[in-house]
């Protein structure tokens, strides 16, 4: 047998080649990417659509109403998130479920650089391509819309932070998805449990009592949060949330800490 | 070099592996022997760091693998054959490995010629036989060239070929002066491989010496003599102190099994005695029935015969 030439030591380079690779190397990658492309897009051209197509007989405070720019790249983030979220625990969760796990971990036994390398690659491709849809979806959008004559451009006020916005929502459902896979293990468990809190949660809040329910739908994961990243119309916003950029950042609070709580599970417990 | 000392592992109040203590050498096959349940698998993934031992320590190369900085080169395992994804091609699942560790590509094609697939690289290996995923997991073990190597049953599911591939493969990397650790639950799959055994049972350690001496050590060593003139055998056999008892072989051909004498007394014997002989061995029955005696007292899972 050849003795190699190098002296093969494990590294985090390494590690995020071979994660890649890894994403890279199945079909479930291709077709969840590919259905997060058309998720976007088709959302934008059949919202644009219809809204240009109405726009004659609108009525004037609907016409003020309208954010062309949400029209094109809601949908990103709307239906994304429930592309997205099969990648994001495909990432993690098919190591347990295939039993790869355990020749992963010993060919690179340092379980916080190889959870941290998935995390990261998960986070590149997901926003390489989010970001891509995003300004395909609002071009898209936009060039429908240019009869309307208030067709959105990239350098109005907050228009350029919906469209990366939309895109970053993405991600985050993705990671998201990621922490809760590393701490159930199960495709199916991470899955549901992600619907759980980005939709059911949002629904089950507003059955409080609607005093309670102002104070506390700032707080909350889901809906809310793409209505307040993807919009560029103050009016329209709910004067209970916070900035859009504040809405994010409390979605990263709530994808952190299941992204902690998910790397101490994967380097604790057993595999 | 393999070191267990005082190795536990307890699910709830079951220890899986019980105050395993040993040492594995280069140089020589080690077979790491015992019934379903004993606990090999467990011993493997605690050595490899998978899980974390309840009480006491195991080192690869002195250290726990877990902080290794060389994992691959360190120690290639192979602990489920079926354990890979299936969408992925060979090539690629390997690769994946290779990558980690910094493992240029042409050392992947190297060892899928190694075990036999070069042909089959870019299938996924969803199709594979149970065969072809043995293969791919131990071109996986062998991809860091590792002084150590660990396969838990890898002759599970192979054929003839395959079986006497493997064990030629173990023999020669043994002989290259590396580790290798390899379990199985059969007495027989190991008498012509290994060199030293460790047997457990019930995560307890039940011997730790060599083939050689596992087989002396066994109370019921016969040996099978098959003869065209077994009356008169049998007569020279007992005359010489050997218990002597006569059972029916392949082809309805009568065989004797001698207890007490060795084989080498026997072949004298029959030489003195002008006496042919056509076929003398040690019985494979008495080394499973070793290997039974010794474990009986801690089979996890046994049917109750009669019951």
């Amino acid at each position: 047998m050849a003795v190699l030439a190098m002296n093969p030591r494990a590294s985090v380079a390494g590690t995020l080649r071979s994660e890649l690779t890894k994403l890279r190397s199945v079909r479930s990658t291709y077709w969840t990417l590919f259905l997060l492309v058309v998720a976007g897009v088709a959302w934008a051209i059949a919202d644009c659509a219809g809204e240009a197509s109405h726009w004659p007989q609108m009525a004037a405070q609907d016409r003020l109403g309208f954010d062309p720019t949400q029209s094109s790249i809601v949908g990103l983030a709307e239906l994304g998130q429930l592309v997205v979220v099969v990648l994001g625990a495909l990432t993690i969760t098919s190591e347990y479920s295939t039993g790869m796990i355990r020749t992963s971990l010993a060919v690179m036994p340092r379980r916080g650089a190889l959870y941290a390398a998935k995390a990261a690659v998960l986070t590149a491709v997901t926003l390489v391509v989010a970001v891509v849809t995003s300004f395909i979806s609002f071009s898209a959008g936009q060039y429908l819309l240019r009869g309307t004559h208030v067709a959105a451009t990239l350098s109005q006020p907050d228009v350029l932070r919906a469209v990366l916005g939309s895109a970053t929502y993405v991600v985050l459902s993705a990671l998201l998805v990621f922490g809760l896979g590393a701490i159930l293990r199960s495709t199916a468990g991470a899955m549901t449990t992600a619907f759980g809190v980005l939709f059911l949660v949002p629904e089950l809040a507003k059955a409080l009592p609607s005093a309670w329910y102002a104070d506390v739908v700032r707080w909350l994961p889901g809906g809310d949060v793409v209505n307040a990243v993807t919009g560029t119309r103050i009016g329209n916003s709910n004067p209970h949330l916070f900035s859009a950029w504040g809405e994010l950042a409390v979605f990263a609070g709530y994808v952190v800490i299941l992204l902690v709580v998910g790397a101490l599970a994967f380097s604790r417990r057993d595999a | 070099m393999i070191e267990a000392r005082g190795l536990t592992k307890r699910y709830g109040t079951t220890a899986a592996v019980n105050d395993l203590s040993f040492t594995i050498r280069p140089g020589v096959v080690t077979g790491f022997l015992g019934p379903n349940g004993a606990g090999k698998t467990t011993t493997m993934r605690l050595i490899l760091g998978l899980d974390r031992p309840s009480a006491g320590t195991v080192t690869v190369n002195g250290k726990p693998h877990r902080q290794s900085l060389t994992p691959m080169c360190d120690v290639g395992a192979l602990l489920d054959a079926r354990a890979v994804h299936g969408g992925r091609s060979a090539r690629n699942h390997l690769l994946c490995l290779a990558e980690t560790n910094g493992i240029p590509r042409r050392r992947v094609d190297e060892v899928l010629g190694i075990v036999g697939l070069a042909d089959t690289g870019r299938k996924r290996s969803r199709g594979f036989s149970l065969g072809m995923s043995q293969r791919l997991g131990i071109a996986g073990a062998l991809l860091g060239d590792p002084g150590i190597l660990m396969f838990d049953e890898p002759v599970n599911g192979l054929d003839p070929e395959g079986i006497r591939w493997i064990r030629t493969l173990m023999r020669s990397l043994a002989a290259q002066g590396r580790t290798v650790f390899v379990s199985s639950h059969l007495m027989s799959e190991m008498e012509n491989t290994a060199d030293h055994l460790i047997v457990i049972g019930r995560g307890r350690l039940i011997a730790d010496c060599g083939m050689a001496e596992f087989i002396a050590r066994s109370s019921g060593h016969t040996v099978l003599v098959r003869t065209p003139e077994p009356d008169a055998m049998a007569r020279a056999a007992a005359a010489a102190g050997g218990q002597v008892a006569r059972a029916t072989g392949p082809q309805g051909a009568v065989e004797l099994e001698i207890s007490g004498l060795t084989e080498e007394r026997i072949g004298d014997i029959a030489f003195a005695n002008g006496i042919r002989l056509h076929h003398v061995s040690p019985s494979r029955a008495s080394l499973e029935q070793a290997f039974m005696e010794l474990t009986a007292d801690s089979v996890e899972y046994r049917a109750r015969t009669g019951a």
